[in-house]
């Protein structure tokens, strides 16, 4: 059996059996899986522009902020449906990417990764000030919301959505023209790869999945406010999972998220500052000992094809 | 929102204070200048050792009641130490590595740094009480900490520039910042001066940290917004240009003053942000031309 027929089995195993889930599990264990989707999403997305082009986005919590004020709002104030609702997160974290993304991805260099530290304080300040719209610091108050299985399917299917288009963009020019702006942008561009436009479509692919989780999120957490929608915390979060897991790798953030949520549940969730703590230094340890992260030495140790 | 009669010496006045902050920014903005400059690595821990040096200065004043202008005495080579110590460890070995790896790296160390401040001396906000009131100056009001801030801040960004220029680890550095490679092959040991360039940064984020204490509060993630703004002085300075960095930081100050005319505080970051946006659109090389 080739490796490739190995993972679709395994796969296909996999997604059958979370599948089902909901049908028998209680409502704790359903909980946490629908946590490890919005991370794997989450990860997943961030792996886009920053484990693909190497342009570190240090803000992308505030798309998942602006998918979750998106959601509540149609929810709350236009009688959306949530699903619909929640998909058009995307929207708005899309056209907030491509404000910031169109002057800072046109320049090489730091300015891309400066630029999303402060976007976060900033669209949480703006979202703040238009209280009449937002609710301001109380934030939207939504519906309870009575069955959590069509969240946990969003969510799960949202998840899957990232890493199907993950892979599709690896084995596509697209996704190699990526690796080379990471690699040596400058040689990229002698090679006629228009960089500044392909690292902008990648970010807004990396934008539009964060708002759609915000936006299921939204209606999961039955309340939006500023605190709990753009913490710098979920920020970190997604960036260790991927690194931890192998950025620029289909399975990475897939790994990472599973594995790092376990530990956040089991272990450190009680102690919030330990648990940052960890988190920076485990940037550190990654960054300096395994910077391919899990799935990328696996895969130069048993000479696995890239596309896993 | 009520109209405002705006006075001149209303304007004056926001000119005033938003210049005596433009010098704060200025000196932290140097040190991630410097380190930029020589490594080509933006310090994202940068406003963490600055809020190390706010609350050297807290502990000593509230400890020992040493006067917080004094305790720059201490604070900046304390703070020099740990950036030489975070140089040797962790930043020399993403010197030469993509971009990627320095920026993660410095993120990790700050969020690491601030955290474990958090555990030790929790979140709470701390002041230091040392200087309050205002001199009166005609119809302006000069806050007695700014100012005493403000010239403290020129003096030792004056200083620096002095180091700079006049003795040769100075010369080495902007040489280093120059060309790294010509630079090593004309007898620089450019490891030696990483480690002086990194430990300097840190100290002049350090002494800005002890000057912010007396304005504002002291708390673990007080120095978040530094970073951002210290980059956007650099940026409107020009990358690599120095004394670029020091009319960035005026700017900055000078603008987020005259905005307080028309937004309120809350969206005084916003204008920052705006205004790096706007740059990077219309001039990315910065407002006075890039590297000299």
């Amino acid at each position: 059996m080739t490796a490739r027929a190995g993972v679709l089995a395994f796969l296909l195993v996999a997604v059958a059996g979370l599948a089902v889930v909901p049908l028998f599990a209680s409502g704790y264990h359903v909980t946490f899986i629908i946590q490890v989707f919005m991370w794997m999403a989450l990860a997943g997305s961030w792996n886009l522009i920053s484990g693909f082009t190497g342009y570190v986005s240090f803000g992308h919590v505030a798309f998942f902020g602006v998918g979750a004020y998106t959601g509540a709002l149609l929810i709350t104030k236009a009688g959306w449906h949530w699903l619909p609702a929640g998909v058009a997160g995307a929207a708005p974290a899309a056209a907030l990417a491509l404000v910031i993304g169109y002057p800072c991805l046109r320049l090489k260099g730091p300015y891309f990764a400066i630029a999303m530290l402060g976007l976060n304080e900033v669209v949480r300040a703006l979202v703040s000030y238009f209280e009449g719209f937002t609710g301001g610091g109380s934030g939207l108050s939504l519906p309870p919301i009575l069955s959590i299985a069509p969240v946990y399917y969003a969510m799960g299917g949202t998840a899957a959505a990232v890493t199907l288009l993950t892979y599709r963009i690896i084995t596509s020019q697209f996704g190699l023209r990526l690796l080379s702006i990471r690699e040596d942008e400058v040689a990229a561009e002698v090679m006629g790869i228009n960089t500044a436009r392909l690292k902008l479509y990648a970010f807004l692919l990396s934008a539009a999945f964060p708002g759609i989780v915000g936006g299921f999120y939204a209606w999961y957490a039955s309340h939006v406010e500023p605190l709990s929608v753009f913490p710098l915390l979920t920020t970190i979060t997604m960036i260790i999972m991927c690194l931890f897991g192998g950025k620029g790798t289909v399975f990475g953030p897939v790994l990472g998220a599973g594995l790092l949520s376990v530990f956040q549940e089991l272990v450190w969730a009680r102690f919030l500052f330990v648990h940052q703590a960890i988190f920076g230094a485990l940037i550190v340890g990654v960054v300096l000992l395994i910077p391919r992260g899990i799935l990328g030495v696996l895969q130069q140790r048993y000479q696995l094809p890239r596309s896993i | 929102m009520t109209t405002v009669h705006i006075t001149g010496s209303m304007l004056l006045q926001l000119v005033v204070s938003g210049l005596l902050a433009g010098g704060l920014y200025a000196l932290v903005a140097l040190g991630l200048s410097l380190i930029f400059g020589v490594m080509r690595v933006i310090n994202v821990a940068h406003g963490t050792l600055l809020m190390l040096g706010a609350y050297t200065t807290y502990w000593l004043f509230t400890l020992t009641g040493l006067n917080p202008f004094v305790s720059l005495v201490v604070s900046m080579p304390v703070l020099f130490v740990v950036g030489v110590v975070l140089q040797r460890l962790f930043v020399h070995r993403v010197v030469e590595a993509p971009e990627l790896s320095s920026l993660l790296l410095t993120f990790g160390i700050s969020i690491f740094i601030a955290n474990v401040a958090m555990l030790a001396w929790s979140a709470d906000y701390r002041s230091v009480e040392f200087l309050t009131g205002s001199f009166l100056l005609g119809p302006i009001a000069l806050s007695k900490p700014r100012l005493v801030s403000f010239v403290v801040a020129l003096g030792l960004t004056g200083l620096a520039f002095l180091f700079l220029h006049r003795t040769k680890t100075g010369k080495a550095i902007r040489a280093t910042s120059q060309h790294r490679d010509v630079a090593q092959v004309c007898g620089i040991n450019v490891r030696r001066i990483d480690l002086i360039t990194f430990g300097l940064g840190a100290g002049l984020a350090g002494a800005g940290g002890s000057l912010v204490s007396v304005m504002f509060a002291v708390y673990p993630e007080m120095g978040q917004v530094y970073v951002f703004k210290s980059f956007l002085v650099i940026v409107l300075g020009g990358a690599g240009n120095y004394p670029g960095a020091f009319f960035g930081g005026l700017l900055l100050g000078l603008v987020e003053g005259l905005a307080s005319l028309f937004l309120t505080a809350q969206l005084s970051e916003v204008i920052a942000y705006v205004l790096l946006v706007i740059v990077l659109l219309v001039r990315p090389t910065g407002l006075l031309g890039g590297r000299t």
